[in-house]
């Protein structure tokens, strides 16, 4: 019912263009996370669709309706902040019921519906209190609260749990994601957290300097980044990177090589790359195995022995400096030397451009 | 199925919202209006005025002669030294003596409180009411403190009645009214300094006078430049203080440009009058513009 | 060791400014209970006998019950202006620090002229009376706000950008419009400086002498202050009676003083520590 489509939306403040021309659906019901380094645009595009920032040019539709210069209050949506806003001076009750008081909502639907709200988030004994005498996670509880109480279309959250700690950020995620499935709405959700956007997103959207570099399925994203910037934006460590060029290119695998590794195969059905290309290989380290005869040959640096695994950091011919993490307990001394290998289906390609070869 | 967009042309697209900002600017409506009524017509009305001989029913252009005659005649000079020399000793006094019950007040002594209260009431107190007190007390015969000065064997001047000693007589008044404004903001700027200041200064072996000057008065800079700013404004705009001590006398000793504004007022001298505050008004940008910058400039090293 | 040096300080202290800023307050107190012969004296001694109720009784109804008219203007001239002046300059001050336009710097720059710039008395005088208010307290009340507009613009911006945005639009997404987001939200959490600008005003207002002796001439609309300078001849041989006056017109600023010391502090040092 309320899905959005935005249409080369642009936002720039003066001079300076922080949003691009982004173009994006949003099916209704679906968990969007947007994801990208800090000052890429994230809040202001939230904030666009919220219409608490004038959109510059482009188009902005909710459910049907172009809401380029419609007000906030009547475009369906609910916001939940990363200071969660809770007004201090009144009490947790008047600030969930704050938006149907103004709406003019009878007062006993209202109090129904603030009820409703509490019990959902469990925060019945909270009601009488300021937002003052709230610990951190029953603020962002109040404030989610706040949302819910207005039925919107669309919520949107702005880095919500990152004033929480740890433990309480995996609780409140998981309430989010109970939630989502609970009332069937329509989430648009803006984090630094990649376990956040990986566990919570029907569809993550990479931005990068107001520019989106890929929208799909958190484990699309991971397993087919279209460039680089998303190939080692997501994932965590951070996927490895080295220049090559094609050495040759037979039935589905093409044969690279470069300044650090020799003969690394790579899988590529669709064998878009020509012997000669100058092109990027990147591998994530967790792709890496130990093999003898491997490919990829370093010494080896700071070792991290956590038991379960084994984080690396190799160092390359050129200098290059890269991670691997290996199964199991791996006894390795600093400056030896290390073979790796990796799987030829998980190696990725990148052309001149940062684009990803297809495969 | 994945989408990268590359940015094409900025702007190409101009679809300027028509939202209202959430901020209405006819907040200012109210208090413009007030302000540029009362304020900002009539200031503007008296660069004009200033040029004329006014009855306030018809004014006559005279050009610069309600000037001319400010500078010629020696009474009306006279004001214009004496408010100088007022906001000049008021403010200087200020600083110095609200600087030392700063430092007094933010130190261990016992009934801080109580202090800080005694130095700071005269400033809620009605300024008629402590012109009138003062010029009481201060009656060359009758007064208290000539009689308590004779206790100790001396003969106390006539403050307020000899030519020489009248304005700074009321000046010194205003600095007993006025001077727990300046302990107060002193006191903010000191406990604003962070004591690590002082702890590095004494791992250094400083000695209190080297920590007063070298920590505690380049440290207090804002609120020095704020004291002096405010109290040399005041200083210079002075009127009800002096008009309830010495309406200016003995003759014109203690005359200020206030007090002559108002002098002029009353005897008729509409223009005249408008002239003096046009040249209140130069005297106080001519010299608290560059005094502001002054105080306000970027702190070399020490 | 350091604790006795700290004592005796305390009491050197405690000694002056006992003489130098109590002793005129007790003076007036003293020669408020005297009677006519004694308080001629001036002198700084016991009362001989008790007679503040009389010299109160006598100054209130000196005049025909000047005084007492006196204070009724005075008050309707204090609350009303500060009263506005509250009103105005909330808003000014809120929008003034949400909203940034190219206005912002010509704004601040009238504020600043505000404080500095000597009011142009005769041309006010002159418009007032074009204006058909001038000798009138509506006048006197106008003046005053357009006169200590800048102050209380002051202290509320600074405090508003204190409040964060995010509780504006906060509201904003709950459905709230301007004028909600003002008076519901950002207006009540403005109420700490609030009662610093309404105790600051007040006690300015309350004591302006200057203003009122151009704008209220003629005893119809005199205030306290006006009414003591004139007593101040005509008492000029019942000291005590003029002590009396003085203490009465005292009583209000020390009320002030007493609840809200704090408020005025804060108020009057505002903005001396940053920069
Ligand atoms: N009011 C403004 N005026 C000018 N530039 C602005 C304004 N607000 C934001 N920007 C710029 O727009 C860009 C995007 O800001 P935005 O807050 O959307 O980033 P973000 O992706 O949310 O970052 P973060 O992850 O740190 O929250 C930044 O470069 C920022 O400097
Ligand atoms: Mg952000």
């Amino acid at each position: 019912m309320a899905g959005l489509e935005l249409k080369q939306l642009r936002k720039n403040y003066g001079k300076v263009e922080v949003i691009k021309g982004i173009d994006l659906t949003i099916e209704h019901g679906e968990f969007v996370v947007f994801v990208g380094p800090s000052g890429c645009g994230k809040s202001t595009l939230l904030r666009m669709i919220a219409g608490l920032e004038d959109i510059s040019g482009g188009e902005l539709r909710i459910g049907d309706k172009v809401v380029n210069a419609v007000e906030p209050r009547d475009r369906g949506i609910a916001m939940v902040f990363q200071s969660y806003a809770l007004y201090p001076h009144m009490t947790v009750y008047d600030n969930v019921g704050f938006g149907l008081k103004l709406a003019r909502t009878p007062k006993e639907v209202r109090d129904q519906k603030i009820r409703e709200a509490a019990r959902i988030l469990q925060m019945e004994h909270l009601l009488d209190r300021k937002p003052s005498q709230l610990s951190g996670g029953q603020r962002q509880r109040v404030a989610i609260g706040r949302a819910i109480v207005r039925q919107p279309e669309v919520f949107l959250f702005d880095e919500p749990l990152s004033n929480l700690d740890a433990a309480l950020r995996v609780d409140m995620r998981m309430e989010i994601s109970k939630l989502h499935n609970d009332l069937g709405a329509t989430m648009i959700y803006v984090t630094h957290d990649q376990v956040e956007a990986m566990t919570l997103a029907d569809k993550i959207v990479v931005l990068d300097g107001g520019v989106v570099q890929q929208v799909g399925a958190p484990i699309e994203l991971y397993q087919r980044p279209a460039n680089l910037f998303v190939a080692g934006f997501i994932g965590s460590p951070k996927m490895n990177f080295v220049s090559v060029s094609a050495d040759s290119v037979s039935g589905d695998i093409a044969t690279v090589s470069g300044p650090d590794v020799v003969g690394v195969p790579v899988t590529l059905p669709s064998r878009k790359v020509a012997p000669g290309d100058k092109l990027t290989l990147g591998v994530r380290p967790h792709d890496l195995v130990v093999a003898a005869s491997g490919s990829i040959v370093g010494r080896v640096g700071l070792v991290e022995r956590l038991g379960n695994e084994t984080i690396v950091n190799l160092e390359l011919p050129s200098g290059a400096s890269w991670l691997a993490v290996l199964e199991g307990d791996q006894a390795l001394k600093r400056g030896e030397s290390l073979a790796l290998d990796v799987d030829p289906a998980k190696a990725l390609l990148f052309d001149d451009a940062g684009q990803a070869i297809p495969r | 199925m994945s989408a990268s967009t590359m940015a094409g042309s900025p702007g190409q697209t101009e679809t300027r919202a028509i939202k209202r900002s959430p901020y209405p600017g006819w907040f200012f409506t109210p208090a413009a209006i007030v302000y540029t009524v009362l304020f900002l017509a009539p200031t503007f009305a008296s660069l004009y005025f200033s040029l004329t001989r006014w009855t306030l029913f018809d004014a006559t252009f005279i050009g610069l002669d309600n000037f001319a005659q400010f500078l010629r005649e020696p009474f009306l000079i006279k004001g214009l030294i004496n408010t100088v020399i007022y906001a000049v000793v008021t403010s200087g006094l200020k600083v110095v003596v609200g600087l030392l019950l700063a430092v007094m007040l933010t130190s261990q002594i016992v009934a801080r409180g109580y202090l800080r209260s005694v130095i700071f009431f005269p400033v809620l107190v009605s300024t008629v009411g402590v012109g009138i007190t003062f010029t009481v007390l201060m009656h060359p015969t009758q007064g208290m403190i000539n009689e308590g000065l004779a206790i100790f064997g001396i003969t106390g001047p006539g403050w307020l009645t000899d030519p020489n000693l009248a304005l700074y007589s009321v000046a010194l008044v205003d600095v007993w009214k006025g001077v727990g404004l300046a302990t107060v903001i002193y006191i903010a700027g000191l406990v604003a300094i962070p004591r690590d200041y002082y702890e590095a200064a004494r791992i250094d072996g400083a000695t209190p006078w080297q920590n007063f000057w070298y920590v505690t008065l380049p440290l207090c800079r804002p609120a020095t430049s704020t004291v002096i700013t405010l109290s040399f404004i005041g200083g210079l705009r002075t009127f009800d203080l002096i008009w309830a001590m010495t309406k200016g006398g003995p003759g014109f000793a203690s005359d200020t440009i206030a007090s002559v504004i108002y002098k002029q007022y009353q005897a008729g001298f509409y223009g005249l009058s408008t002239a003096g505050n046009v040249v209140l008004f130069i005297l106080i940008a001519v010299l608290v513009v560059p005094l502001t910058m002054f105080l306000n400039r970027k702190q070399g090293h020490e | 060791m350091k604790k006795r040096a700290s004592i005796i300080g305390g009491a050197a202290a405690i000694a002056a400014t006992f003489v130098v800023f109590v002793i005129p307050f007790i003076f007036i107190v003293l020669m408020a209970f005297k009677d006519r012969q004694q308080s001629a004296l001036r002198d700084f001694s016991w009362p001989t006998g008790f007679h503040l109720w009389e010299n109160v009784f006598e100054v209130v109804k000196t005049r025909n019950w000047m005084m007492i008219t006196a204070f009724i203007n005075s008050s309707i001239i204090t609350v009303v202006s500060v009263t506005l002046l509250v009103i105005f300059a909330a808003m000014v001050g809120y929008v003034l620090a949400r909203r940034r336009t190219r206005w912002n710097g010509l704004i601040e720059f009238l504020i600043l002229a505000g404080l500095m710039v000597p009011p142009a008395v005769v041309p006010t005088i002159w418009l007032l009376q074009g204006l058909k208010l001038f000798g009138t307290l509506h006048g006197m009340i106008l003046v005053e706000v357009a006169y200590n507009l800048p102050f209380s613009i002051i202290l509320y911006r600074a405090f508003v950008s204190t409040i964060p945005r995010d509780l504006d639009e906060a509201a904003i997404i709950d459905g709230a419009r301007p004028l909600d987001v003002f008076f519901r939200v950002v207006l009540p959490l403005l109420w700490p400086v609030t009662v610093t600008n309404i105790v600051v005003q007040s006690v300015g207002i309350f004591n302006d002498f200057t203003n009122p002796l151009y704008y209220l001439p003629g005893n119809a609309n005199a205030t306290v202050q006006l009414t003591l300078y004139n007593f101040q001849s005509q008492f000029s041989t019942a000291y005590n009676l003029l002590f009396t006056n003085i203490l009465l017109i005292t009583i209000p600023p020390l009320l002030v003083f007493l609840f809200f010391n704090r408020q005025i502090v804060a108020g009057m040092t505002a903005g001396a520590v940053k920069g």
